[in-house]
């Protein structure tokens, strides 16, 4: 993984992970995709519990190129697009990625 | 004096169901986000003076991404002109998703409101293993908390108890109109990254405090979602429900509408040998009768068709459906979040292009407008149904009967249609990005108590129009075929002569090249009100103008048109915007005249050309 190798931390995009990974969020980074409206993508999720420390499991994919995924976050399930899940930076905690 | 209550929420929490429970009213739950988006109201009876509840849209926070929680968090605010703001705010949670619940409770208090905590699904929280401590919960955050099942009957006493309070305190000492309410603006966006994270530990502190919860959720949960959600499985189950429904809708319906069927014609006949002969017992016997009937024998296949939707909606299943099929629809400038808009819009696309509301991209808001009324709504069904009924042999072809595989190419012409036309529009239009951020809501059985409110406002709302603007239509229909009489030299039968006939001749020349005979043409104008007095229309036509008037309806097309010039007919009806108060929706929602005006022309020339092509090709080939 050479993204993974980029940081010296052993942390991961959310959208590198397979499925039944389960991690812990490290931090939220900006997504260019979103343009002027990335600022408000990051805190609604975060207002939606995707915060920095929190326990996250991804439990599928969409049809195609596995997108959209379902993630569980504090017993809640959300679907999210590639786009938002690369805003999220993760560790592993079991599963690979 | 009196007070109002409003019950604000995330989607999802049972709000509407605890609604329906306070008001006795009739309003329908979803477990679809976003689908609250009109304003319900209700009173609540036995309070110390009047007493309204709203119901307002779900919304995560004060902070809106969509123009369904802007209208919430207006409300709240007493920014809506016109409407004033609630003296009290009862905030319900899902017991089993307590921090984002609490996350929106803890926002709102910062207003400095009065405010009611409900803990809402507390028997599923409770089998769950879920326990919470009610009592330093309302200690800690400052509010008064109840818990509520809006599943029994007896759920609610106590959050009616408290409401009593509330309004016997209001009714002797109002609060000063001015309460104070802080203002959004003074918080910046910078401020707010902290004080979510600031929040949320405030939370955890409470949580720890005052709920026990197993960190997993029910195992049959996961189960069902490896399957549902799975992307081969998944959408193998999606393709199975939709094609039994659309079975169902024809195999189950049809022993009540042979019922129906029987009962008017023993209606018709009964009139027709006890009244004397003239003006009245043909008004009766085929203005009432025939024009009414026709429509009537529909009923049972819209209450099957909502059943199944009410069904899906409820138990949660179609936002794993959205979730499945968000990429292929994204391809078409739309997302997963429009697919609760479009499924709404095979019930009725007014409904559907409401709820487009909660789909916070401008652009997909819009083409989801655009391409509503392309999904075959339940008034164009006994359009559909008289026809392919007449027409299309009841014949097997492997497990599905070809009137079913009929109907359901047709619902599909609709569909295809519909994604043709936004990848066209999408071409046009520079993307921005919006996130899709869905969230997947537990499974829960759909409650008897409130299918059956649901399914008896649908079968009530139709049973109205066949007795209101229906009927109408129907009389007026009858006077214009019957007069004025024919000529004492006529030569061709009398109904060609009268008002109808006239009106049906000149358009005839301009529906001549789809095949449309004028008596198909007449029943095109009081379809504008109502897709489904078509099928009166031609009955009464028929009834009147036809040689035999007991003949069923069915039995007369197929001796009066051919096979394409039906086809194209039913394809006329795929199209065309027939329906006024579609056209008057998409002007509210849309606030454009332009647009409304483009949206109406751009269906009415696929109609026509649609049918035209219809025809040649069916009449090249048979």
């Amino acid at each position: 993984m050479s993204s993974a190798l980029a940081h010296s931390t052993n942390t991961f995009r959310l959208d590198e992970c397979s499925k039944g990974t389960q991690v812990r969020i490290v931090d939220l980074h900006p997504q260019s995709l979103f343009g002027e409206q990335d600022e408000r993508v990051t805190l609604r999720l975060k207002e939606l519990g995707f915060l920095p420390g929190a326990l996250l499991k991804v439990i599928g994919f969409g049809l195609l190129g596995s997108d959209p995924l379902a993630v569980q976050v504090n017993g809640t399930k959300f679907a999210l697009r590639r786009a938002e899940a690369a805003k999220i930076r993760v560790e592993l905690i079991s599963g690979s990625h | 004096m009196s007070i109002r209550f409003a019950l604000v929420g995330n989607p999802n929490c049972g709000k509407t169901s605890l609604f329906n429970r306070l008001t006795g009213a009739r309003a329908k739950v979803a477990n679809y986000p976003g689908v609250t988006v009109e304003r319900r109201s209700g009173s609540i009876t036995h309070m110390a003076e009047p007493a309204e509840l709203l119901d307002l849209p779900g919304t995560y926070s004060l902070f809106v991404t969509s123009p369904d929680e802007q209208v919430a968090r207006d409300v709240i605010l007493g920014k809506i002109s016109g409407e004033a703001q609630p003296d009290v705010l009862i905030a319900v949670i899902d017991a089993t998703n307590l921090r984002l619940g609490l996350r929106l409770v803890m926002e709102l208090k910062s207003l400095n409101r009065p405010m009611i905590l409900a803990l809402n699904q507390m028997d599923a929280a409770r089998s769950r293993g879920i326990t919470i401590n009610t009592a330093g919960l309302a200690r800690d955050i400052g509010m008064p908390v109840i818990e509520t099942v809006a599943v029994k009957r007896s759920g609610t006493d106590e959050l009616r108890k408290l409401l009593a309070e509330f309004s016997a305190n209001h009714a002797k000492n109002p609060l000063a109109k001015d309460t104070q309410t802080l203002s959004l603006n003074n918080i910046d966006d910078l401020s707010r990254d902290d004080s979510i994270e600031e929040l949320y530990q405030h939370i955890e502190t409470i949580m720890q405090a005052h709920v026990i919860q197993p960190v997993d959720l029910p195992r049959w949960q996961e189960r069902l979602d490896s399957v549902v959600m799975h992307p081969i499985l998944g959408l193998v189950v999606l393709f199975t429900i939709l094609m039994v429904v659309f079975q169902a809708v024809f195999a189950w319906a049809a022993p009540v509408m042979d019922l129906i069927d029987a009962g008017t014609t023993v209606l018709g006949d009964a009139a027709s040998s006890s009244l004397p002969d003239g003006i009245l017992k043909d008004f009766i016997v085929q203005g009432l009768i025939a024009g009414l009937g026709s429509v009537i024998i529909f009923l049972p296949q819209i209450i099957i068709l909502f059943f199944f939707i009410l069904v899906l909606e409820d138990t949660g299943y179609l936002t794993r459906a959205a979730f499945l099929l968000d990429r292929p629809m994204r391809g078409l400038g739309i997302s997963g979040r429009s697919f609760i808009p479009l499924l709404s819009s095979f019930a009725c696309a007014i409904p559907g292009i409401m709820s487009t509301r909660s789909i916070s991209d401008p652009r997909e808001r819009f083409i989801t407008i655009m391409i509503a009324p392309l999904m075959t709504c339940s008034a164009r069904l006994p359009v559909y149904a008289l026809i392919i009924g007449a027409f299309i042999p009841e014949q097997s072809v492997g497990i599905f009967n070809l009137q079913g595989l009929t109907l359901f190419a047709l619902y599909l012409a609709g569909v295809v249609s519909a994604a043709i036309i936004a990848l066209i529009m999408r071409r046009n239009q520079a993307r921005e990005h919006y996130p899709l951020l869905l969230e997947l809501p537990s499974y829960r059985w759909p409650m008897a108590y409130h299918l059956l409110m649901g399914l008896k406002e649908r079968a009530w709302i139709f049973l109205r129009r066949v007795g209101t603007i229906i009927l109408a239509l129907s009389i007026v229909l009858w006077v214009l075929v019957t007069f004025p009489g024919a000529p004492a030299d006529a030569v061709r039968p009398a109904i060609e002569y009268s008002f109808a006939g006239q009106l049906g001749g000149w358009m005839q020349h301009l529906f001549a090249p789809l095949g449309f005979t004028w008596e198909m043409c007449i029943a095109l104008i009081p379809a504008m009100a109502a897709r489904e007095v078509a099928v009166s229309a031609l009955a009464t036509v028929y009834a009147v103008g036809g040689d035999n008037v007991d003949a069923a309806l069915g039995t007369a097309l197929g001796q009066a048109w051919s096979l394409p010039v039906a086809l194209a007919y039913l394809v006329w009806f795929v199209y065309a915007p027939q329906c006024i108060a579609t056209i008057a929706v998409v002007k509210r929602e849309t606030n454009s005249m332009k647009s409304t005006i483009w949206f109406t022309l751009y269906l009415f020339a696929l109609a026509y050309f649609a049918a035209w092509l219809t025809y040649t090709i069916a009449s090249w080939l048979i």
